[in-house]
């Protein structure tokens, strides 16, 4: 498998260096052209099953993404359907694709979490989290494992379930998860491996931080904290919507901010706060504060049936690939994979009854299942993380793509 | 912590610093002991700054002086480096070279550098920037350890000056800014790791889960 997978990623670059030779537009166009050949869709296919699909989302990606750090091999995975067999009043699992590699860094410091339904007592809520860590892997791992517990945990105390309150909540959970960051050396589980920088040096790691890109989607509206350049996109009738704004030390109301505490941002490979770190914002880096800060921005947006998916990714996407290209890769995904006639199901399962499996409320699923769409999220996940890899890009590249399609 | 009503804030220390004019010379810390004075005399080019920053630890100087003087092992305390190999020399004699590898989110990859004085007995340590993937051109670094007078316990002050080329397209205050910011780290986490250090290594401290090596 590492043989065909580092096959496929040698001859990304033949592709990706015809499209970046033209211009967006066009590269657009190569990018659909390349996704939508039939050849490629039935490649893809056969790649797809060489990865494991996850029966336990929670767990396995979590595990998976993690074990991803010392691989630079791409590695994809999809949330699955429930067994028509199962139980009827299981949640349905949102339908997402999520892929992280090493690329060109030497180390893998980016994590991602999918929490589907985390909020107890509050329903068809799921967490979707990428944290691209800098310094040393561990902030971003804690974000991991904790972000999700925290949001949940606050969203509890808010009591009132009123949109507004999410502000609120993002705000107390992201201050949170930064005092963890500051005192993880000592608070940290004896279970816990330590990390290599802790080998190192014990019980003092203020120079590690991450950024934290958090989306909670339910069934009426995507809720996005953002701190730091990592980034949100909604892609809504065929147009980007950016969900958040990258953190970056030259953003003019952050180089304000960071002047009016005392701080300096100075061009040093690029606009970095002292000359040192490269986004404004972030969890840990506490040598930085308070010039640096782990305040996340809040968007609240109301979902409509001409939403088509959700991208969340770290700047190693962002940096060489648009939100305008991004969103065309997975609509080009999307048309790809579907919907298939009945009798092609891959798997041979009958459509289900009317009203078995409806989500949101709507009406019954027609034409597209959710295997189907898994796998349209998958392959745009991936596919994504190839256009980076293939224009070069110097990090990191984590991505989710979440499928807000209704009705389907 | 045993040694919390001797800790001096960092922000009481001063910063010693040229104007940004090209200066003959860079005066060190009025407290350095004159028999060590001289090694932060830096000669300054046009083009060049420097700076001198101090840090006050509640520690033996031996038990400071212990980290500071591996040339081989400068993450023992310095955050930044991911790594260090020596590519030449044993790291105690002086033209060693070691190869650092710096951990990520920094404007830099990797760094050359070569030890230019080692004096144990005066608790002397340079080292001079060959090379390597980052903007700090001609870099010569002079850290320097002394005893201080405390009524309390040992207190120990340790000095590190630098000199470097303002690289094309900054200042000299920025050069410094960012240069201060990763000394400051630095010399910040040398005093928590020996602070740490000690306390383990105290027969009453109280009993710690954490193991060190």
């Amino acid at each position: 498998m590492a043989e065909i997978c580092c096959e496929e990623a040698k001859s990304t670059p033949a592709t990706a260096v015809a499209a970046a030779s033209v211009s967006a537009t066009a590269a657009a166009a190569a990018a659909v052209a390349v996704a939508s050949s039939a050849l490629e869709r039935r490649r893809r296919r056969l790649e797809m099953r060489r990865f494991r699909v996850a029966s336990d989302p929670e767990e396995l990606v979590a595990e998976d993404v993690r074990a991803a750090k010392r691989q630079r091999l791409a590695r994809t995975l999809s949330g699955s359907c429930p067994d028509a067999g199962s139980d009827s009043d299981r949640p349905a699992l949102p339908r997402y694709g999520v892929t992280s590699v090493c690329g060109r860094r030497r180390e893998m410091e980016d994590t991602v979490s999918i929490r589907p339904d985390f909020l107890p007592g509050t329903s068809k809520h799921n967490f979707f989290g990428v944290f691209d860590g800098h310094g040393c892997s561990h902030v971003a791992t804690m974000c991991q494992d904790n972000m999700h517990e925290v949001v949940a945990d606050e969203h509890t105390k808010a009591a009132s379930g009123e949109e507004t309150a999410w502000k609120g909540v993002m705000e107390r959970s992201f201050s949170r998860l930064d005092e963890q960051a500051a005192s993880w050396a000592t608070s940290r589980s004896r279970d816990e491996p330590a990390c290599r920088c802790e080998q190192q040096m014990p019980l003092r790691c203020d120079h590690v931080g991450s950024t934290a890109v958090v989306a909670v989607v339910s069934p009426s509206h995507v809720v996005v904290a953002n701190a730091g350049d990592s980034r949100a996109v909604l892609s809504r009738g065929g147009v980007p919507v950016p969900l958040s704004v990258d953190h970056k030390p030259d953003r003019p109301d952050e180089l304000a901010r960071i002047e009016a505490a005392g701080g300096r941002v100075i061009y040093w490979d690029g606009a970095r706060v002292l000359g040192v770190l490269a986004m404004s914002r972030a969890i840990g880096d506490r040598y930085l504060k308070p010039f640096v800060s782990s305040e996340p921005e809040v968007t609240v947006t109301e979902r409509t049936d001409d939403d088509e998916c959700l991208i969340l990714a770290s700047d190693g996407l962002w940096d060489v690939v648009t939100n305008e290209m991004a969103c065309e890769v997975v609509r080009a995904c999307f048309r790809s994979n579907g919907p298939p006639a009945p009798a092609a199901r891959p798997n041979g399962v009958a459509l289900p009854a009317a009203g078995a499996g409806a989500e949101d409320g709507s009406a019954v699923v027609k034409g597209v299942g959710k295997e189907d769409s898994d796998k349209a999220c998958s392959d745009a996940a991936m596919l994504l993380a190839k256009l980076a890899l293939a224009r070069r890009s110097a990090d990191n590249v984590s991505v989710v793509v979440v499928d807000l399609r209704r009705g389907i | 912590m045993p040694y919390a009503a001797t800790r001096t804030s960092p922000q009481q220390h001063s910063r010693v610093a040229s104007n940004g004019r090209a200066v003959a010379a860079c005066a060190g810390h009025a407290g350095v002991p004159d028999e060590v004075a001289r090694h932060h005399e830096h000669a300054v080019a046009a083009g060049q700054c420097c700076s001198v920053m101090v840090q006050s630890i509640a520690a033996p100087a031996d038990a400071v002086w212990s980290l500071v003087r591996r040339f081989d092992q400068p993450q023992g305390y310095k955050r930044f480096i991911r790594s260090c190999h020596l590519v030449d020399g044993d790291g105690v004699e002086v033209g060693s070279v070691r190869e650092l590898l710096v951990v990520s989110g920094l404007p830099a990859e990797n760094s050359r550098e070569r030890l230019e004085i080692r004096d144990d007995e005066r608790r002397v340590i340079s080292f001079r920037i060959l090379g390597g993937d980052h903007r700090l051109a001609n870099y010569r670094s002079v850290t320097t350890v002394h005893e201080a007078a405390s009524e309390g316990g040992p207190l120990t002050m340790v000095v590190e000056s630098y000199v470097v080329d303002v690289p094309p397209g900054n200042t000299v205050e920025e050069t410094r800014i960012f240069v201060d910011t990763i000394v400051r780290c630095n010399l910040q986490s040398l005093e928590d790791t020996v602070i740490r250090q000690q306390a383990m290594a105290a027969p009453a401290a109280p009993h710690n889960d954490h193991n060190h090596s």
